[in-house]
């Protein structure tokens, strides 16, 4: 077998690169936005003071019975009950219910103080990125498995491009940026992007799929537990002990107290509390804390009897080591312990992820170039609207939710919806954009519109809100500033994009070639 | 893979042959190496569950590469039948010997 | 603490992926004019790797074993896209910004 691992290794990569690309860049696009989720979060909702008072243990005590208050009206025969306590991150308290779990939750956000909707506009912030980054606004069922599939087949993606990569370690810092042919410079783009961090993509894609194993491999639950998930997570330590429902009506002592009984016992910030089977007579109350710093993602966590408010179990997790290394797998997932530095590092390892997925997608199109005065077959053409609207599209739509959340009238019903659908239709405007408009011009186009949307998040913010960097500095407000900075940034990075990017993809650049041979070729001339 | 000719009819029902079996035979191997293991694995039943499904995702991933490096689709055939057949038979006994108990 | 930990752990890969990097032909040609003795390209080399192993001792005694080494990662693969850039922009620059890693690197070490 002379050169066929790495051969058909090439093809592998190329084409289960292409097929799950345009997923997989969003999915890095938003995953790594999601880094920066509740500060994200916070932009959105620019009617917060700078600073934000830590909730005391009775306001935490008052929001929690504020909640329930709301819960017993609103979802009597709910499954379970979600409450999101108010941080120093968010004053408000979120509320989420399931009555069936086929259904998608119902949600609502209150003012802990007055138990109405909070004073703050309507805004789903950096939640919206965090799940799109696995649901792609889809049914949650289907959108996690498009998601997990496509994760699985990045990871194949991955595997086969080291294998094909013979020259990993000569060609680390290679980048030609003068290279003879466009289709050089952009597989050293590729390459770098991709072989930098990839200790990181592996990394990511694999803890990605992990996060929702039991979903996507249900059979060692299946067999061992016939299916008993909730009696399994008990066992492994995650969860408290599963109660089984009386199948009678009870009541719900007050929660308060069983709040205060919590913060008590555990050092960790609280976050949340969970009503599970709220109208039935063996209901269970769980207050949820914070992980302790570490890389393991293990919540403590504090089960109270529903009816009588007596405890049940101070969850501590002391894992195993099976247990241990899947939360650990979370855990560097969702990096909640990186402090400020370390998630800018993730945050760039994530962009460069975006990177080596776009410059990928592109050079599938690059290599397939048809001679000067050829006409592209249909395949082509279609692999490059898709590419421009995913890679020059995607972050337009960004800027522009952005934007949305300070130009739609802050009164606006369902304002939130309307968030997202702004979010979707500058996103489908590009995709059709991008179909209509000559190669030649069209990525400078696009690219220089992702610059100008970026570039305006600032500048509309400063006037919507008043709160420009002068106001910023003034105030000591430090995730304006950056958030500002970050904007600008982009905007800076999509201008050079587009400077560059003059007749990338027009024929000519390129020496004519059989197209056939090109991954042998384009690796083995290096 | 890859080489040879690729165009024609042949060529085309060979790459959707082995996207098909590294799809189908790739997840069947790895939920039957879950389940299997699952049952088998010396630690507790949580801890085993939890290391069988963590290492599916491997089996699953080294499958693919090994359906589209294999020589011929009737090679990875052959190799990948193997232990399904084998995974597929123990998983049997030791839920028949777990309906019994 | 963390901050100046990842900084002396950046400064420290940046200037040994430098020196990997200056060890290999194409790059010390363009940052020298000239390809390496096999003297100049073995010592850089090692070098290099003595680095990134100082570098992985650094951040697991600063750390500890669970942070360490995802600060490591991380700052290797921060390291290597700051070399990829000069490489392609400035090649010259690659040496003096390594000298003045190594330093920077002792300097936020001392202060831990």
């Amino acid at each position: 077998m002379r050169n066929g691992l790495r051969q058909s290794m090439a093809w592998l990569h190329s084409w289960a690169g292409l097929v799950a690309g345009w997923v997989l860049f969003c999915i890095f696009m938003t995953g790594t936005a999601t880094y920066y989720r509740a500060d994200v979060s916070r932009w959105m909702r620019p009617e917060l003071p700078v600073v934000q008072q830590v909730p005391t243990p009775d306001d935490l005590a008052r929001a929690a019975e504020t909640a329930v208050a709301h819960l017993k009206g609103a979802a009597p025969n709910a499954i379970a009950w979600y409450v999101t306590l108010p941080s120093a991150a968010d004053p408000a308290v979120a509320l989420m219910w399931f009555t069936d779990f086929a259904l998608p939750p119902g949600t609502a956000r209150l003012d802990p103080a007055t138990g109405g909707p909070p004073a703050v506009r309507e805004t789903f912030g950096g939640d919206f990125f965090y799940r799109f980054h696995f649901e792609l606004n889809l049914p949650s069922t289907i959108g996690r498995w498009i998601a997990g599939i496509c994760a699985m087949i990045g990871l194949v993606t991955l595997l086969s491009g080291i294998i094909t990569h013979r020259r990993i370690f000569a060609d680390f810092f290679t980048f030609r940026r003068h290279a003879k042919s466009a289709q050089r410079s952009w597989l050293d783009a590729h390459n770098v992007a991709g072989v930098v961090a990839i200790p990181f993509h592996l990394m990511i894609t694999y803890t990605g799929i992990a996060t929702l194993a039991l979903m996507y491999m249900p059979w060692g639950v299946l067999t061992a537990y016939k299916g008993d998930a909730m009696r399994f997570y008990g066992e492994t330590g995650q969860i408290t002990a599963p109660l089984a429902p009386a199948g009678k009506p009870g009541t719900l002592a007050p929660v308060g107290p069983m709040v205060r009984q919590a913060l008590e016992r555990v050092s960790e910030p609280l976050e949340m509390v969970i009503v599970e089977m709220p109208g039935d007579a063996k209901s269970k109350v769980v207050a949820v804390f914070e992980e302790p710093h570490g890389l393991s993602h293990q919540h403590p966590q504090v089960a109270f009897a529903g009816a009588t408010g007596t405890l049940l179990q101070v969850l501590n997790p002391n894992l195993k080591p099976a247990s241990k290394t899947f939360t650990t797998m979370v855990g560097l997932h969702e990096a909640h312990f990186a402090g400020p530095a370390l998630r800018v590092l993730f945050f760039l390892c994530g962009l460069t992820g975006a990177a080596m997925v776009g410059t990928g997608l592109v050079l599938w199109s690059v290599a397939r170039l048809p001679t000067p005065g050829a006409a592209p077959f249909f395949g082509l053409r279609l692999v490059r609207v898709l590419n421009l609207g995913t890679v020059a599209g995607l972050p337009a739509a960004v800027a522009a939710y952005f934007l949305a959340n300070r130009l739609l009238p802050v009164g606006l019903g369902a304002r939130a919806d309307w968030e997202v659908g702004v979010f979707f239709a500058v996103w489908i405007l590009a995709a059709v954009y991008a179909a209509l408009r000559p190669q030649a011009s069209v990525w400078r186009e696009m690219l220089a519109a992702c610059a100008a949307l970026f570039l305006a998040v600032p500048v509309v913010n400063g006037l919507a809100t008043g709160r420009h960097p002068l106001a910023s500095v003034a105030a000591g407000d430090a995730l304006y500033l950056w958030f500002d900075a970050a904007m600008l940034a982009l905007a800076g990075l999509f201008a050079i994009a587009a400077y560059k990017a003059h007749g990338v993809e027009a024929p000519g650049r390129r020496r004519p070639q059989a197209v056939a041979p090109l991954r042998r070729n384009a690796l083995e001339q290096a | 893979m890859g080489t040879g000719r690729r165009t024609g009819r042949g060529y085309r029902a060979g790459v959707a042959g082995r996207v098909l079996l590294a799809i189908v035979g790739g997840y069947a191997l790895a939920a039957l190496a879950t389940a299997v293991l699952s049952l088998t694995l010396p630690l507790e039943p949580a801890e085993a569950v939890t290391a069988a499904t963590l290492l599916s995702f491997t089996v699953m991933a080294v499958v693919v590469l090994f359906v589209f490096a294999a020589r011929s689709l009737r090679v990875a055939t052959l190799w990948l039948a193997l232990p399904v057949g084998a995974l597929s038979l123990g998983l049997w006994v030791l839920m028949r010997a777990g309906a019994s108990v | 603490m963390t901050p100046i930990v990842l900084l002396a752990n950046l400064a420290l890969s940046f200037a040994a992926l430098a020196a990997l990097c200056l060890s290999m032909n194409r790059h010390h040609a363009a940052a020298f004019t000239a390809k390496p003795s096999r003297r100049t390209m073995l010592g850089l080399r090692a070098a290099g790797w003595a680095g990134i192993a100082l570098c992985f001792a650094v951040a697991v005694m600063a750390e500890g074993w669970n942070f360490g080494p995802v600060q490591w990662l991380g700052s290797l693969s921060g390291g290597a896209l700051l070399v990829v850039a000069l490489a392609s922009y400035r090649p010259s620059w690659i040496r003096p910004a390594a000298l003045l890693a190594l330093p920077l690197a002792l300097v936020a070490a001392f202060t831990l």
